[in-house]
């Protein structure tokens, strides 16, 4: 059985490993901490700009990839990218993602502005805006991260990417999630909203301002773990109900990671989290192991092969020292870097260069010298620490990252397969 | 357009003008003061923070060193709640000759600036962050003071005493009648309107921007100088005490601790325009090289924001007026009935934040000498409003409050534990102010995510009083992720890198601001 | 070391440095136990990194004393924040002036079990008499309810001594065991299979004369007593051998000597650094020799399907959960994951008339998910959670080496 160690749990080491681990490998995750998941806005991105707004990413994809050279969309076409986007849709199930990859939900955000997504949270998509549409948006008083006169007064007063304008009016609860408590998360709120008869209550507080024929935005906290609450108390309010993702804490983000965090440990994953990764050794230019700083020190890791799919400088897999010089954590890996200086003083101008920086993988998700050869030849990378994608602008995060989980994934489970066979000829 | 009248005008909103306007009302006079922005927008609020003990200047500027001893024991009385008392400590680095330290206890005794020579071992258990390499060390009273709190509350002051605060008035002209000043034009900024000022004297205390000031009453060629310095916060304070070098004054010197940060200071740098500060990518190496001088692995250490002060110096051949109870060193009285024949109009700038009140008393005393009136000065005596209770800031300050008020309100700010109570309660008092403005006050967004979580509240919470449209909270919101990033991206490396890349996440990513509905160009007011 | 290092050290260093990296993303917020049943305590970024920015020597946010140190926000931290440590120290420069009797009397954990031992049976009885448990309530601050621990009448060095000699030869090395207080005097079953379960893989175990490791006094508050005892236990376990393993059966206690004590009191010592190093939980040291290809896999089946639930202290040694990859192994059984964070008790913390009800609302999805899965029996393992989880769900819970012990065929 071949053994492989993913480095990372956000999306795509998550993905990375359920998909090993699927395919017969042995597989141990070691994580740092949590992953990156319950920090996004809980959907699927593929491609919402590139610069201006996408509506059918599959279909921009190519010509996307060919304006942006050294994009990791340039490795991973756009057959894969639909084929993955639907394997982690089959993996977290109808009730946490829907949608088609092909075509791009236009969903408004906490502050109002619309943004395009592929795949959402059922408990998502009656917010799409379209010309016409009437919403109530209903924020609670005791939860500081939405804010529904933001959300409906720049809602109302755009120009909608389908043509048309929606009509939307702001409402506020005054419904504590706890007894006595003025300063809620969104997850204290969905907690709440995971016990039933918290749900009824809430539900009847949004009915009484609710007019016919509204559908009713709320911020996205409809229960953590059970994935029905949003569609009970859309039918105890009577009308169409979506959520609108909050920043971090992000509920759907949580439902996101805790659904294939426990679909990995059935899979037989085994999750070491709480520990970084702190050394490697490798041997004719292969990886033999990795060093795991546990509490009582150093342990090693011997796999066959590695997926590194720590992420980006948000979780510092990339570092930035002060003097810029800039590494990768892991491994030391070469980086592509652009010329010139890393960061300009334009907050509303071009992407920074700094976070364009990441290494560069072949069309087997190997990493490579920028422009060369492998590595290693057992070294694979997929997601944040891909280079040449700004996420957050282009909303391409999870697209790119389950498109590279699952080709790294697919190429070590080739490689074994081919190993074995040559074994068994010998 | 809208008339007023007042016996002064004093132009300019820092440490400077506040003093003078707190020191002409005191003394009975109506007054008004006017800013182009909000107070202490500029130098004020641009420093690094340090109630000067004196020790600093005992042996490069006697005069001045006598003059902070003096101020600061003033100072942390009248203003107790602008000034925490952390103490201070010159120690000498290995690069540093310690016998140097013969001639500053020298010239620290001469002066009358209290000091103490410490071992290193105590030095290092009281702060066990500074480098053990020190070779010896002198423990002094120096502070540090939040310089808008200062302003605000000499302003504040000032109003108990009648004067009229106009801020983001700009003075557009001076108009003279004859000999005399006679009239002040200003434009409100937030409503376009001319407002006249029929006064018989006014204050130029507008600093780096002083010259400007002079030249529109008709007396050219007043050459303030802006020497400009960067400043650069760390996360959290690495020393609970200000930690000077025991050397000749220089770059990267001192490291001040303020609130909840820790502030490198600064360097000097001749500018031209002390409206485009730039904060240079070999400066910032400096200060970090600094920084690793008095505490080791300072390049680790987390930066969380830079920016960048213009010292106003004024270089002017024909200041010498021979009248020198008025001046000292380190500030300039230009008295222009005698500089340019023009009565009722005195130039104030140099000094030190730390001696402003002391600056406003010698402006204002050469005023009544113009004037032929003897009114003395009080402004020693008396606590501004807010600090009756002679109580000294202590960092532990909010965190205790929060204790109290953690069931009752929500923390907007989470980094510097603004509370919503505090932010709507200052719109009311400033329902006009950007988030820059209530930042001043409040230090909203001034913590290490930079606004990345408080930003959205800010603006969802401003949006639910009664005079901000939509339009104008997201283009506030949009302003303040513009200027809090001028301060980040000069020192973007190590944690702050993480802190963006998440922050992106959160307002690109999640929220997708940069496809809000306009104006895209932000407004400025 | 002066004894005042460890407090001294709280008040200026360590994790403090680490809070620079707190990009306040808050998934620390989302994996506390305490704050998702109560609001009064303000969570663990507010506590931590936030709060410490505020701090200068004194601690004036009291409220963090809510904190039950289970280290789940360390645990979770991907950005390497000491978020428990840092409130850890907080908590300990904030009782420095006033600590509660209570606190101290709860965490001398070696007393406790030497003095019931001798009369376990009378000590049970009293234990368990409500008018008793209120009058200790009253005086010490113990709720009435607070899971207590059954003493033993025999101890283990009672039982090492009487003994016969091991069936299995000695042919793989010798382990020095540590067993813990609790594993000591309380819970002596978990030694002795553990023992049994070494010598059987063909090792001859060793067990020093040993004291306690000084955690609940740390986890208190109490960092000079806690240093003196740590150090004094490393001693203990060092004088059986320089070079040999070292194996625990007590989950908690093992990280305090991995991490803790050095880390949360600031503890910096060779002879600390040496034990920490060679220690191994005795799950931790059995995966391992299974990784290696070198553990008998002839276990015979038991029928079992029960929940394992991993103590935090436990979890966040970082090594994820060997138990569950060994409980894999055996035939039949099926160790299903508690999902819980936390069982509430925390040590010490659960037994605190202020904090009791806390405990019980943190620690009741582990005993409903006991409940529902297999209410007779369930594993963990740590002394205290056990007794934690056997009051809230009425199952016997016992350390997963048990079963190990079972499906090798010991008796």
């Amino acid at each position: 059985m071949t053994r492989v160690v993913v480095i990372g749990a956000g999306p795509a080491g998550l993905v990375a490993a359920i998909r090993l681990a699927e395919g017969g490998a042995r597989v141990a995750l070691l994580n740092k901490g949590t992953g990156g998941l319950q920090l996004g806005q809980g959907t699927l991105d593929i491609l919402g700009y590139g610069p201006d707004r996408v509506e059918r990413p599959l279909d921009a994809l190519a010509g996307f990839a060919e304006a942006h050279p050294g994009h990791p969309y340039g490795v991973l076409p756009a057959d894969l990218v639909a084929r993955s986007a639907n394997y982690l849709r089959d993996l977290v199930g109808p009730a946490l993602l829907v949608g088609d990859a092909a075509s791009n939900l236009q969903l408004p955000t906490a502050v109002g502005a619309v943004r395009p997504t592929a795949l959402a949270s059922p408990s998502m998509t009656a917010g799409a805006c379209v010309d016409g549409a009437r919403f109530v948006i209903v924020g609670l008083r005791q939860l500081k991260d939405f804010y529904p006169e933001l959300v409906v007064g720049n809602l109302v007063r755009t120009d909608l990417p389908g043509g048309g304008r929606l009509q939307a009016r702001a409402a506020m609860l005054d419904l504590p999630a706890r007894e006595g408590e003025i300063d809620s998360t969104g997850l204290t709120y969905a907690r709440a909203l995971d016990d039933p008869a918290y749900r009824k209550r809430f539900a009847q507080a949004v009915k009484a301002v609710v007019e016919p024929g509204e559908t009713v935005g709320l911020p996205a906290v409809l229960g953590l773990d059970d994935h029905n609450a949003w569609s009970e108390v859309a039918e105890a309010i009577g009308a169409p109900v979506f959520e609108i993702p909050l920043p971090p804490p992000s509920v759907p983000g949580m439902r996101l990671n805790r659904a294939l965090t426990a679909r990995a440990k059935a899979a037989g994953v085994r999750v070491v989290p709480g520990s970084k990764v702190t050394g490697f050794r490798a041997s004719g230019g292969a990886v033999d192991s990795v060093q795991l700083a546990t509490a009582g020190g150093d342990r090693d890791f011997v796999a066959d092969a590695f997926v590194l799919a720590t992420g980006g400088f948000e979780s510092g897999a990339l570092t930035a020292d002060s003097y810029h010089n800039v590494h990768e954590s892991v491994f030391d890996l070469p980086l592509r870097r652009p010329e010139g200086h890393l960061v300009h003083g334009d907050y509303w101008g071009d992407p920074q260069p700094l976070f364009t920086i990441g290494v560069e993988v072949d069309e087997q998700m190997l990493v490579r010298h920028p422009g060369g050869d492998p590595v290693y030849t057992n070294l694979y990378a997929a997601g944040g620490i891909l280079a040449g994608a700004t996420r957050w602008q282009e909303k391409s995060g999870e697209g790119i990252a389950v498109a590279s989980a699952v080709r790294a994934a697919d190429s070590i489970l080739a490689a074994a397969a081919t190993a074995t066979d040559q074994g068994a000829a010998s | 357009m809208k008339t007023l009248s007042a016996d002064v005008v004093v132009v300019g909103g820092g440490s400077t003008g506040a003093g003078v306007v707190r020191d002409v009302a005191m003394r009975g006079y109506s007054a008004i003061l006017v800013d182009r922005a909000d107070l202490g927008q500029g130098t004020t609020g641009r420093y690094h923070g340090l109630l000067h003990s004196g020790g600093r200047y005992v042996v490069s500027d006697p005069h001045s060193a006598t003059e902070c001893a003096e101020e600061n024991a003033i100072i942390a009385r009248i203003q107790a709640h602008a000034v925490e008392r952390t103490g201070g400590y010159f120690v000498a680095t290995h690069v540093d000759d310690p016998s140097w330290g013969d001639e500053w206890a020298k010239g620290a005794t001469d002066t009358k600036v209290p000091f103490e020579e410490v071992s290193v071992t105590e030095v290092l258990k009281a702060e066990p962050r500074v480098n053990p390499k020190i070779s010896r060390a002198f423990k002094v009273e120096d502070g540090s003071v939040d310089g808008w709190q200062m302003v605000w509350s000499a302003a504040n002051s000032a109003k108990l005493y009648g004067a009229q605060i106009l801020t983001y008035h700009r003075v557009t002209n001076i108009e003279r009648d004859g000999d005399r000043v006679a009239q002040v034009i200003c434009t409100d900024e937030k409503t376009g309107e001319e407002v006249r000022i029929n006064t018989n004297f006014v204050l130029n205390c507008a600093a780096a921007w002083g010259g400007q000031i002079a030249h529109m009453a008709g007396c050219p060629d007043v050459q303030v100088v802006p020497g400009a310095g960067i400043m650069i916060a760390m996360n959290h304070r690495l020393t609970n005490s200000v930690v000077n070098r025991l050397t000749y004054p220089a770059d990267g010197d001192i490291l001040v601790p303020v609130h909840t940060v820790c502030i490198i200071g600064t360097t000097d740098q001749k500018a031209d325009d002390p409206d485009r500060l730039e904060i240079a990518w070999d400066e910032v190496q400096q200060m970090m090289d600094c920084g690793e001088l008095l505490v080791p692995g300072f390049r680790k250490a987390r930066a969380i924001h830079a920016w960048a002060g213009a010292r106003p110096l004024v270089k002017d051949s024909r200041v010498g007026s021979g009248d020198t109870r008025h001046m000292s060193r380190g500030m300039s009285i230009i008295d222009h009935s005698e500089r340019d024949g023009l009565k009722g109009l005195l130039t104030i700038a140099g000094g030190k934040l730390t001696t402003y009140r002391l600056m406003a008393e010698n402006v204002v005393n050469a005023m009544c000498e113009q004037l032929g009136e003897s009114r003395p000065c009080r402004t020693a005596d008396e606590q501004v409003p807010g600090s009756e209770d002679k109580k000294n800031y202590v960092i532990t300050h909010r965190l205790e409050e929060r204790e109290h008020d953690r069931f009752d309100d929500q923390i907007l700010c989470e980094c510097e534990l603004m509370s919503k109570g505090m932010f709507t309660r200052a719109l009311v008092d400033q329902p006009k102010g950007n988030f820059d403005d209530l930042r001043r006050q409040l230090r909203l967004g001034m913590g290490p995510c930079q606004g990345g979580f408080c930003s959205m509240r800010a603006t969802g919470v401003a949006l639910q009083s009664e005079h901000i449209d939509v339009e104008r909270a997201t283009g506030l919101m949009r302003l303040f992720l513009k200027n809090r990033w001028i301060g980040i991206w000069p020192i973007l490396y190590g944690d702050q890198v993480r802190q963006t890349a998440l922050d992106n996440w959160i307002f690109q990513g999640t929220l997708d601001v940069e496809r809000l509905p306009g104006p895209t160009h932000e407004e400025v007011v | 070391m002066n004894a005042s290092h460890g407090l001294e050290f709280a008040q200026t260093e360590v994790a403090r440095a680490s809070l620079d990296h707190c990009v306040k993303c808050t998934i620390c917020e989302t994996h506390c136990p305490v704050s998702a049943v109560t609001p009064k305590f303000t969570g663990p970024k507010f506590v931590g990194p936030q709060a410490e920015r505020f701090r200068h020597g004194e601690s004036v946010d009291h409220s963090l004393d809510y904190c039950s140190s289970c280290g789940a926000c360390t645990l979770a931290c991907p950005q390497g924040v000491k978020i428990a440590e840092i409130n850890g120290q907080a908590r300990a420069v904030m009782k420095a002036d006033h600590m509660p009797l209570r606190d101290q009397l709860i965490s001398q954990t070696t007393l406790m079990g030497m003095a019931m031992t001798p009369v376990a049976p009378v000590a049970n009885a009293a234990l368990s008499l409500k008018p008793l448990r209120t009058v200790i309530e009253k005086v010490m601050g113990i709720h009435r309810d607070a899971p207590m621990p059954k003493a033993n009448t025999q101890t283990i060095t009672g039982w090492l001594k009487k003994r016969q000699n091991p069936a299995t030869k000695a042919t793989r090395g010798t382990l020095v065991f540590f067993h813990g207080c609790a594993g000591g005097y309380f819970e002596v079953e978990t030694s002795k299979k553990s023992i049994e379960v070494l010598e059987h893989l063909g090792y001859e175990v060793l067990v020093p004369k040993q004291g306690c490791c000084g955690l609940a006094q740390q986890s208190n508050g109490l960092f000079d007593g806690a240093t003196d005892k740590v150090l004094k236990l490393c001693d203990d376990l060092r004088s059986a051998g320089r070079d040999l393993t070292i194996i625990s059966s007590s989950g908690s206690c093992t990280g305090m000597l991995k991490h803790e004590a050095h880390e949360i009191m600031g503890v910096d010592d060779s002879r600390l650094k040496d034990v920490g190093t060679r220690i191994r939980d005795i799950m931790e040291f059995l995966l391992e020799l299974y990784e290696a290809g070198e553990l008998p896999t002839d276990f015979k089946p038991i029928e079992l399907t029960a929940v394992y639930h991993a103590p935090c202290q436990l979890k966040s040694q970082g090594m994820g959960q060997p138990a569950m990859e060994i409980l894999k192994l055996i035939p039949g059984v099926e160790a299903v994951e508690s999902g819980a964070t936390c069982c509430g008790i925390a040590g010490t913390y659960g037994l605190k008339k202020e904090k009791y009800e806390i405990a019980q609302a943190v620690g009741k999805p582990l005993f409903d998910k006991v409940k529902e899965v297999n209410p007779e029996y369930a594993m963990c393992d740590t002394e205290t959670c056990r007794w934690q989880i056997r009051k809230g769900s009425g199952a016997q819970v016992e350390h997963p080496i048990f079963l190990v012990h079972q499906a090798y065929g010991l008796r």
